[in-house]
């Protein structure tokens, strides 16, 4: 029976699928009449004119597709399952413009979208190149609208639909709710963004990310076409102004995923050697690896080989750090993978079929790649940019084996597990490469392409090289390092950084169009040396004094226990832990840094860092730090521990263990069991206020002076009193709430005056309590100057690079 | 012999220490048995939360310091002690992942080496089913 469903706007999910099937159809006839066009060089004009309307028809109904999704997103129409899960009424408007991409449906359109943009380019400045560059384009767009398709076909199911109604949602078509025609109105909000997510880079990490990957599918195009039409030199030259816009665009969306962990995650650093960051680390070197090699290839004619299989490996790549992070696979490995959405089968056949069509083609060409059998000169600029090239292939190569172990387990049916120690793991490789690609991309603009007077080249290079071994020699005793390895990567980044700056000032005189390269390196050659030191000398100070040890594998001294209102030490500073407060989903906890003033033997505020805790009902909480940014260094503090019950249902009070009796005489000081107090009985008065007590004529009151000197050393008096009234004997008890202290004055001694004392702590006496983690990294802002030095200089050479190739179109045109 | 031919070899040389490397380094899924028959090597435990004894976690003793009872997929139990703060949202996790090794009868895990799964939270309509999560490092 048909229930007739009450509020839902079904048209817009109409709408929404036939724009797909358009998109479906138009990237695929746009592929097949690209083809033909230059297939059959009589009909162009015309198989040009309907392959370029299909482009038009795809791309438009990619811009609609967005367009709906927007629309049911702002307009909360949770009867859509993925507006569902991912909005919710609550959110800041930034938020629900982030929560398009938070899925794999929407991400996977963000991706076609930057597709349909590059691909626009080509339609209008494409040339000669339209046709063989937008035959892949529009390939690469069948696959990918086929993910998000969610169509039935023999019975598999191709893609998932992001207009999927609720009720039909697999998870959700057998709950009984949805068998309400009113259903809809049951619904009180929407999922929402994952509040993990919740953050501003959520905004600009994931469009930035998807440009990057989009920007790699270029020089593949070019690669693919420069096959089919057997421009086997040609397509170099058009690739390379491309292939460093896409490592300026890749390499910023990596950082910026770094720059979110370091800031917003409590992974306690930048990089974590997590599968999914490096799934896209990986391709970003090899495309640096082919935008090089084509610079080299553009100079004297060798290295096409390595530009082909460098390009197709980057665009492989990416589609393998596709499978990696959306099959599901890296399920127990990573930390922010998607989850499987049953597109494995699917996610292999696209990477298959791009794998096989480019062997396909270079082996139907590969006579055009025989190469002249000459050696290239030692002091040449070419042999060490490509040994350079190299090693940056070895080093990805190091790196996807060891994050494809899940694959390998999967395939071989083997049972590794990832390295125990992953990150000392990935450094132990890593760190000699890195040497290894500073050394030399400081040396190797100092040769010249083709050969070099050996002579000319040390001279030139003796200034840089023997001040950096000055420079790292001195830095590295004063920041003592021991590590060799550390040290030679400090001299190695050190050598690049100065190296460059040598080649731009002396070689280039500064002209900035040129300096785009040295700029660049400059940058990473920063990256390297900020990492290693903010990483290589980070300093736990919040160390935990009472240690229990457990032998040296398990230090146990990087969290210190803060109670409310306790004041304790912590390297150079004085941390006290004044109290927390719920915004929304997010409990901040004020730690206020004091620093000491010897002269006037006083703690003077230094500044205050709210790390917080996020209540996340999906992920469960999650920490996130808060961090005081110096110009030497940071100091990062997160909690690690807080008691988030108590939270909801505040302790009850009047729980007291049995009172501990003491028998003290004047002087004596006597400490509770958890020794956070400690009390001085100073004697006992007669003098008190029988007024306000509301004594009678001939009662006996005594008090006894009792000094309590908290942790703090903040000292207190308190005058429990002691009554004597005919025979019977009372005792008033005070109570000290923040101690979670109950003092009562309960005999005198008469013989010699002592009194007796009871006192009750509160059981647990749990005051208010956080574990936290403190950490210093020192001179990290290197890495972050190095990060926009990094994007600076490649933007800079990406500007050069296109000009040139407009300036190289302009001189082959007839005069 | 030409410097491509010195090149290759090293390069075949570097890429055979990626393999034997990661193979080396690499740990394997085993048991509670098999880890107390090999005493001090590094394993991967995975097991389900043994809820019928407490947790062990004295943080004003030891805040590093936090132990529980994990029974393995074999059914054997062990103590386990893990060398860092107790995790957010411990309790609710229904299986767990242990890199370690044991040490004087315990089971000892370094921070981070812990994975937690909670099928509670991301089952059915709750979005990402089984998924294991790293805990953070503190």
């Amino acid at each position: 029976m048909d229930i007739a469903y009450v509020g839902e706007q079904l048209i817009w999910g109409k709408l929404g699928n036939t724009l797909l099937s358009l998109a479906f159809v138009g990237a695929l006839l746009g592929a097949v009449a690209y083809y033909l066009g230059f297939k059959r060089p009589d009909e162009e004009k015309q198989w040009k004119l309907i392959a370029r309307s299909a482009f038009i028809l795809h791309g438009l109904s990619i811009i609609g597709i967005f367009a709906v999704l927007y629309y049911l997103i702002f307009n909360h129409r949770f009867e859509y399952y993925y507006v569902w899960q991912h909005s919710s009424t609550e959110m800041p408007m930034r938020y629900i413009f982030a929560s398009f991409w938070e899925g794999q449906e929407g991400s996977f359109l963000l991706w076609t979208f930057w597709h349909v943009v590059l691909g626009a380019i080509f339609l209008r400045k494409g040339g000669s190149w339209e046709g063989p560059v937008m035959v892949t384009v529009c390939l690469v767009q069948v696959f990918l609208v086929s993910m998000v398709l969610g169509v039935y076909v023999l019975g598999h199911k191709i893609g998932t639909n992001p207009f999927t109604l609720l009720r039909n949602h697999p998870d959700m078509a057998n709950l009984p709710f949805v068998q309400f025609p009113d259903y809809l109105q049951r619904i009180e909000d929407g999922r929402g963004l994952n509040p993990l997510l919740q953050n501003y880079w959520m905004v600009i990490h994931p469009p930035v990310l998807f440009l990057g990957f989009a920007s790699t599918l270029i020089p593949f195009a070019f690669a693919m076409g420069g096959m089919m039409t057997k421009r086997y030199r040609e397509w170099t030259t058009q690739a390379t102004p491309w292939s460093f816009f896409g490592v300026m665009i890749l390499g910023t969306g990596i950082l910026m995923g770094g720059a979110w962990a370091y800031e917003a995650l409590s992974f306690g650093g930048f990089w974590a050697w997590d599968p999914v960051e490096n799934a896209s680390l990986v391709p970003w070197m090899t495309f640096v690896g082919a935008a090089h090699v084509m610079v080299i290839h553009k100079k004297n004619g060798t290295t096409l080989l390595s530009s082909f299989i460098l390009t197709v490996l980057t665009f492989i790549l990416i589609l393998y750090s596709t499978f990696l992070t959306r099959s599901g696979i890296l399920g127990d490995t990573s930390v922010h993978s998607f989850t499987d959405l049953g597109m494995t089968g699917q996610l292999v056949i696209y990477m298959a079929f791009f794998t096989i069509m480019a062997i396909w083609l270079w082996f139907r060409n590969r006579h055009a790649f025989v190469t002249t059998e000459k050696d290239d000169h030692l002091y040449s600029r070419e042999f060490w940019m490509f040994i350079g090239m190299l090693v940056l292939l070895i080093a990805g190569l190091q790196i996807t084996f060891t994050t494809s172990i899940p694959v390998i387990n999967k395939v071989f049916g083997t049972k590794m597990a990832p390295p125990a120690d992953v990150i000392g793991h990935y450094n132990a490789w890593q760190i000699p490469f890195a040497i290894i690609i500073c050394i030399l991309i400081g040396f190797a603009q100092f040769l010249k392409y083709k050969s070099t007077q050996a002579g000319d080249f040390w001279k030139r290079i003796a200034v840089s090289g023997i001040a950096s071994i000055v420079i790292s020699a001195v830095a590295a005793y004063n920041i003592q390092f021991d590590r060799v390895q550390y040290i030679l990567l400090l001299f190695a980044g050190m050598f690049a950084l100065l190296a460059n700056l040598d080649y731009a000032i002396r070689f280039l005189k500064g002209k900035l169009d040129h300096t785009g390269g040295s700029v660049t390196h400059i940058g990473m050659a920063l990256i390297l040396v900020g990492a290693l030191i903010s990483n290589g000398k980070q300093e736990v100070i919040s160390k935990n004094l009472l240690n229990v040890d457990l032998g040296k594998d398990f230090p146990n001294d990087e969290n210190i226990m803060l109670h409310q209102g306790d004041t304790l030490q912590m390297s150079k500073y004085f941390i006290s832990y004044t109290g927390k407060e719920r915004e929304g989903v997010n409990v901040f906890y004020n730690i206020e840094y004091f620093k000491p003033n010897f002269e006037k033997g006083t703690l003077e505020p230094a500044f205050t860092l709210r790390p917080r805790i996020q209540l996340n009902p999906r992920m469960g909480n999650v920490a996130e730090p808060s961090t005081r940014h110096f110009i030497d260094r940071d100091i990062y503090t997160h909690i690690t521990y807080a008691d988030m019950e108590s939270l909801e249902k505040p302790e009850g009070a009047g729980e007291y263990h049995e009172a501990k009796i003491d028998t003290i005489q004047a002087g004596d000081t006597i400490a509770t069991s958890n020794s956070l107090v400690a009390f001085k009985f100073k004697g006992i008065s007669v003098d008190v206020d029988r007024k306000a007590l509301g004594l009678e004529e001939n009662d006996i009151a005594v008090a006894a002076k009792l000094e309590i000197m908290d942790v703090n050393n903040k000292v207190r008096e308190f005058n429990p009193l002691f009554i004597i009234r005919g025979q019977r004997i009372f005792s008033k008890e005070t109570i000290v709430e923040d101690l979670g202290l109950k003092i009562a004055f309960i005999n005198i001694d008469p013989n010699n005056g002592n009194a007796i004392i009871s006192i009750a702590e509160k059981k647990e006496n749990k005051r208010e309590f956080i574990i936290m983690k403190a950490i210093i990294f020192p001179y990290i802002n290197v890495l972050w100057i190095g990060c926009i030095l990094l994007i600076i200089g490649s933007m800079m050479a990406v500007r050069k690079r296109f000009r040139d190739l407009r300036r190289q179109k302009k001189d082959q045109l007839p005069a | 012999m030409k410097k491509t031919h010195i090149i290759a070899i090293v390069v075949i040389a570097i890429l055979l220490g990626v393999i034997v490397s990661t193979i080396s380094d690499s740990s394997t899924y085993a048991s509670f048995s098999t880890a107390i028959d090999n005493q001090g090597d590094t394993y991967h435990v995975v097991g389900k939360l043994n809820r019928e004894k407490d947790f062990i976690y004295n943080p004003a003793q030891n805040a590093n310091v936090f132990g529980f009872y994990l029974i393995d997929n074999e059914g054997k139990e062990m103590k386990v002690l893990y060398n860092d703060t107790k995790p957010q949202d411990f309790e609710k996790s229904e299986q767990v992942v242990v890199i370690g090794k044991v040490v004087e009868g315990e089971f000892r895990v370094a921070k981070g080496d812990l994975l937690m799964k909670c099928p509670s939270k991301y089952n059915g309509n709750q979005g990402p089913q089984g998924e294991f999560v790293r805990v953070p490092q503190s």
